[in-house]
């Protein structure tokens, strides 16, 4: 048993918090919120060149090898800072699930031009009336004979306005029992028939509607196997998930500290505000859950790096996160008072943020339930 | 980073499941609850604790020289964990002893401390068991404002006073208490000393409170008159309140893996019940607010877990836990209350049935951690207390209190 990060993670943690605590300031979040394109392409390329794109790729795609952990580290500072931009959705929706489920060819076209900062990916799953159950998609993709003809809609696609590629889960055939006939194509985002309009989201964080009419996509670039589809979302539910818990964690933290710096300096009744028991013992709740949620992310990224069973264990972590973050989010702002309802406030970045990571990749409700049936109920 | 135990932590695991599963058959018991309240159960978490005793079980986290194992830090971990899993009674034989008292003489008790009781605790043996007495009328959560005096006259200290909420003070051979020998300081800390004091000294007199359960575990206890060598001070005269944050470190330290275990178990228990049970036509287990409530649970068990093994490594690095314990205890209580109140909506009327008559559902387990959980929560300092340590300790705030 060990709860210590290994030399390479403690670098790279101060790496991150180095790099971004320069490249990436509060002002500067709160442009790329109002931004067209809502990420920096110089602060891309930058990250590209710090080898985090490929952090966990083999060499031979331009990687440098590192494991899930590594990326959970990374990920954490990254949600500590804010890092607006199609990271998540680039490495840890589409890339991770090439890099582990795509064939030789796939990784080959596309990881190293990941790993280099050339290309920006999007995941397409979930719709109006459907989440990432995928019991009852709309969006459906017809053999002609030749080709995959896509049809249909998706809702809040991380970046898809930048995006050069998206993974798409679409229904390969209607008439099989739910979830057995799903497939994951990777479309182009310059396809012909492929619809973009962007969502105006709290976070400013690039979420879009993406429409597909009559968009051909040829057999070979199916990601898995035909109706092997929810093998890919399943693997994006425990990889994905675990690592946007990382990044809700390193929010979190940040809250946190932010809050109890204010509850030291703010003086009222002649005293600082954090000398009152009241006041002290909301703090101490919220390090408690910050604390518990670290641990139960770093505990499911383990699991899932030892190649173990995880499911239980990373919807776990999603559901605290998702508590977690509101949380502390919503005390923060009552123990800093008026100041913290701000948009002059750093808090509020934090804020407007808890809906997004709350509903990317399985809301509370759902996670409790896949805990419940994994409990055996 | 690694959440694996070593391969003979877990051989450790098994065998205490063996000896569980012989030396327990029929009987339904939580680890630490009720054993001290009547005579049955008293007798038979002694005769489990001296077969604790002989296995070597019982005394494992004490040095080798101390007749001890040097068990690590996660073989104790295993140890408390599994114990209190299966519930083997008679693990901390009443309180205190096997808890903090002989790794307090160790540290700071003198050579005859040391020869004339460490072998005695080891033992198992009723004439090893001790009661602490901290808690006064007026001295609870402020502990410091202890009254008990103690007066040296002679060779011998004169103890007058009161103590109250004394676990197990009714079947203790020793006391281990916290007495006022200098009431002209400034600050309260100081002036407060530890003693062994002996049960069966003429002017001590035990009567008991029973809890609202109606079980009999801790006592009030008056001092009259009570004469107590002076060698029976342990450490440093007037020093009490410095040894006593040691040894009250010892007894929290022990208790996520401890509640961790008995919470696994009523879990388990919790989840095969719902699945088993219909009500108005339906299974339980099919209920979404059920599911929901199961979920969260299982969520809390899973970090009170974490948190077990987080103090564990930190010790077996050598450090002293000071927030992390008081996090623990905290967590514990929180922890148990949402425990025993989902496994009574679950249960439903039957949780209102005593545990020992007839009818009681999952053995009664859920009943009765209901019904102590106040009780467990105050023990050792109420999560108020432990909130206020955390705040002052790790997140540095001034003392709020």
């Amino acid at each position: 048993m060990d709860f210590e990060l290994n030399e390479q993670q403690n670098m790279l943690k101060t790496m991150a918090r180095d790099f971004l605590s320069v490249e990436c300031n509060k002002v500067k979040v709160r442009d790329l919120e109002k931004n067209e394109i809502n990420y920096d392409p110089e602060m891309w390329s930058k990250m590209a060149e710090l080898g985090w794109l490929g952090l966990i790729f083999p060499e031979q795609y331009g990687g440098t090898g590192a494991d899930l952990l590594d990326l959970v580290i990374l990920m954490e500072e990254m949600g500590r800072n804010i890092t607006p931009g199609p990271f998540f959705s680039t490495v840890a929706l589409c890339a991770i699930p090439l890099m582990r489920l795509g064939n030789k060819r796939q990784k080959e076209n596309y990881l190293t031009s990941i790993a280099e900062g050339k290309s920006i990916w999007s995941l397409a799953v979930t719709e109006q009336r459907s989440g990432y159950e995928t019991s009852h998609m709309n969006c459906s993709a017809d053999y002609d004979g030749k080709y995959f003809v896509i049809n249909g809609e998706k809702m809040f696609v991380p970046y898809a306005r930048v995006a050069d590629y998206f993974l798409v889960v679409c229904n390969t055939d209607k008439d099989t029992a739910r979830n057995s006939g799903l497939a994951v194509f990777i479309v182009k985002a310059k396809s012909r028939g492929v619809k973009v309009e962007k969502f105006s989201t709290f976070a400013g964080d690039g979420q879009c509607r993406v429409r597909f009419r009559n968009v051909r996509v040829s057999r070979q670039d199916v990601l898995g196997r035909i109706n092997g589809g929810r093998k890919v979302v399943d693997l994006i539910m425990q990889w994905g998930a675990v690592l946007k818990c990382a990044e809700i964690c390193g929010a979190c933290q940040a809250v946190l500290d932010m809050t109890n710096n204010y509850a030291k300096e703010r003086i009222q009744f002649d005293k600082p505000i954090g000398s009152l028991m009241v006041i002290q013992h909301q703090l101490v709740d919220m390090f408690t859950d910050v604390e518990g949620l670290q641990y139960l992310v770093y505990h499911a990224a383990w699991l899932l790096s030892q190649g173990v069973k995880a499911d239980v264990q990373v919807s776990m972590a999603k559901a605290k996160a998702n508590q977690v973050y509101q949380k502390a989010c919503i005390d923060s702002v009552k123990i800093h008072g008026a100041i913290g309802f701000t948009m002059d406030h750093d808090l509020g970045c934090y804020v407007r943020r808890i809906k997004s990571a709350e509903f990317m990749l399985g809301d509370t409700s759902l996670h409790l339930e896949k805990i419940a049936a994994g409990l055996g109920l | 980073m690694d959440f694996k135990f070593s391969e003979k932590e877990e051989r450790l695991r098994e065998e205490i499941r063996q000896f569980a599963r012989v030396e327990l058959a029929g009987r339904n018991t939580i680890a630490g609850m009720e054993e001290e309240s009547n005579d049955e159960d008293w007798e038979f978490a002694m005769s489990m604790s001296r077969k604790l005793a002989e296995k070597g079980w019982l005394t494992m986290a004490w040095p080798k020289d101390y007749g001890g194992q040097g068990a690590s830090y996660f073989e104790q971990h295993v140890y408390a964990d599994e114990a209190s899993y299966w519930g083997i009674p008679g693990t901390s034989m009443g309180v205190s002893g096997i808890g903090w008292v002989g790794l307090s003489l160790m540290l700071f008790g003198s050579d005859e401390h040391k020869k004339k009781y460490i072998p005695l605790i080891a033992s198992g043996d009723p004439d090893g068991v001790w009661c602490t007495a901290y808690s006064e009328p007026n001295a609870g959560s402020d502990f410091a404002n202890i009254q008990t005096r103690a007066v040296k006259s002679g060779d011998e200290y004169v103890l007058n006073g009161q103590k109250i909420w004394t676990s197990c003070a009714h079947r203790a051979r020793w006391c281990w208490m916290a007495v006022r020998t200098d009431t002209a300081v400034k600050k309260k800390q100081h002036g407060i000393s530890l003693m062994i004091v002996d049960m069966k000294s003429p002017g001590i007199m035990v009567k008991p409170i029973l809890n609202y359960a109606g079980v009999h575990i801790f006592n009030e206890f008056f001092l009259d008159n009570v004469r107590v060598p002076v060698t029976n001070i342990v450490g440093t005269e007037n020093r009490g309140w410095y040894h006593l944050m040691q040894s009250l470190a010892f007894e929290r330290h022990s208790m996520a893996p401890q509640f961790f275990g008995s919470a696994r178990r009523i879990l388990e228990y919790i989840v095969k019940y719902a699945r088993e049970t219909t009500y108005n036509g339906k299974i339980l287990a099919g209920d979404p607010i059920i599911r929901n409530k199961i979920a969260e649970r299982a969520i809390e068990l899973e970090t009170l877990k974490l948190f077990g093994y987080e103090i564990t490594w930190k010790m077996s690095r050598g450090v002293i836990p000071v927030y992390e314990a008081a996090r623990n205890k905290a967590y514990c209580d929180f922890f148990m209350q949402r425990l025993a109140t989902t496994g009574t909506e679950i249960i439903g009327a039957y949780s209102q049935i005593d545990h020992a008559s007839t009818w009681p559902r999952v053995m009664g387990l859920i009943t009765r951690l209901y019904m102590m959980f106040p009780g467990l929560s105050i023990a050792a300092g109420t999560d108020e207390v432990q909130k206020n340590i955390i705040g002052q300790f790790k997140l540095g705030l001034p003392r709020a209190y």
